[in-house]
């Protein structure tokens, strides 16, 4: 039975400020409405904690990481668990390409702010095969 | 009339991203930190603790803290634990719903009707909590406000915009970074400690929050000493 290969997808738990809003719903819209087939959310709280079965999913898997300001927790953290960073995402990268899409309100964004997560959730989804096959030639290297 | 020093509460959720509940200690917190209890209580993005500097380590130690997770793994709480200080309390999300008859929390992105239900009864329970916390005499460690700082001290910017700050000193020639001194030096500065009476209550708060090593213990007291005047005459101008 061939193991069907999918990228690990990390979003920031930024709590303070409507751009880690944006990445945990970037993540869910890649993961739930775009490619939920290739795609698996792992919790940062469990790298926080070492957590094995959330560090064995991203060592064995290509991960793309979603980061709401530059301390790049996500990144690090995948990083500091052995794992390896396919596509590192920066929320604010992507807004000073659009900047029409302010997002406010961090319980619950503002459309701007859900424009924004689509935005960034369709440029990763357009580049995920291109991660897959990345992880799969690295497998057989 | 300088702000006197304030209490605040430490909240630290999970966010856990994977499940609906995670959701829910995200959304509780954010709403007593917003709604319920503004102004009484600060949060970190729990990632932080690895991912950002000392002055991000020292939260729990430095706030009484109430960690909210979403599962059993408790993460928060545990990571908290792990790398800033003990949480003052700690509240699970899937505990209080099913001791509450809350029923199936469902819903990461889009929380159903249980998950918006324990929303509430966990922002009902941390609130109760910040509340009891206030409510107790002030521990033996200081609580101060950052605001209370009229320096603009070096802090570590995150997406949460919190972080302790911290001032870095010469001691023995050597610069030595030592986490909330600008908050030490406002507290006593604010309830009227001159230098001269104020050495031992000094040296005790920073070695709350700083290592001072044996042998180097009265260059520390010098230094900081030192420090502390400056700041006492610049305040008096």
């Amino acid at each position: 039975m061939s193991h069907h290969p999918c990228v690990v997808v990390i979003p920031c738990s930024g709590i303070g400020k409507a751009f880690g809003t944006v990445s945990r719903e970037a993540a869910y819209e890649l993961c739930e409405s775009l490619r939920p087939a290739d795609t698996n959310l792992v919790a940062l709280s469990k790298l926080v904690l070492g957590e094995e079965d959330a560090k064995s999913r991203v060592r064995s898997n290509a991960a793309v990481t979603i980061d709401g300001c530059k301390l790049m927790c996500a990144s690090k953290l995948v990083k500091l668990s052995g794992g390896t960073v396919a596509r590192e995402v920066s929320v604010l990268d992507v807004f000073r390409r659009y900047k029409d899409l302010k997002p406010e309100g961090i319980a619950e964004l503002n459309e701007a702010g859900k424009e924004l997560a689509r935005v960034i959730a369709a440029e990763i989804s357009e580049t995920l095969d291109e991660v897959l096959a990345e992880s799969q030639g690295g497998h057989h290297a | 009339m300088p702000d006197l020093p304030e209490r605040k509460v430490g909240i630290i959720a999970c966010s856990g991203e994977e499940l609906a509940v995670g959701t829910v200690s995200r959304l509780a917190a954010l709403k007593v930190l917003h709604e319920l209890r503004p102004g009484k209580t600060v949060t970190i993005c729990l990632p932080l603790f690895l991912a950002g500097g000392e002055g991000d380590r020292a939260f729990a130690r430095f706030y009484p803290t109430i960690t909210v997770d979403g599962c059993e793994l408790r993460c928060a709480a545990r990571g908290t634990e792990m790398y800033s200080g003990k949480p003052t309390a700690s509240v699970v999300v899937s505990e209080l719903a099913a001791e509450n008859g809350v029923g199936h929390i469902d819903g990461r992105r889009r929380l159903n009707q249980a998950g918006q239900d324990a929303v509430e009864l966990t922002a009902e329970r941390l609130t109760s909590l910040v509340d009891e916390i206030l409510a107790t005499k002030a521990p033996a460690k200081p609580l101060v406000s950052i605001a209370a700082s009229p320096e603009k001290p070096k802090v570590v910017g995150c997406a949460c915009g919190s972080g302790i700050p911290v001032q870095t000193v010469s001691i023995e020639g050597q610069p030595v970074e030592l986490l909330a001194l600008p908050l030490i030096f406002s507290n006593l500065r604010e309830r009227g400690r001159a230098p001269e009476v104020a050495a031992d209550e000094l040296m005790a708060n920073v070695e709350i929050y700083n290592a001072v090593p044996v042998g180097s213990k009265a260059a520390y007291r010098t230094a900081i000493l030192r420090e502390y005047a400056a700041y006492w005459r610049g305040g008096m101008r």
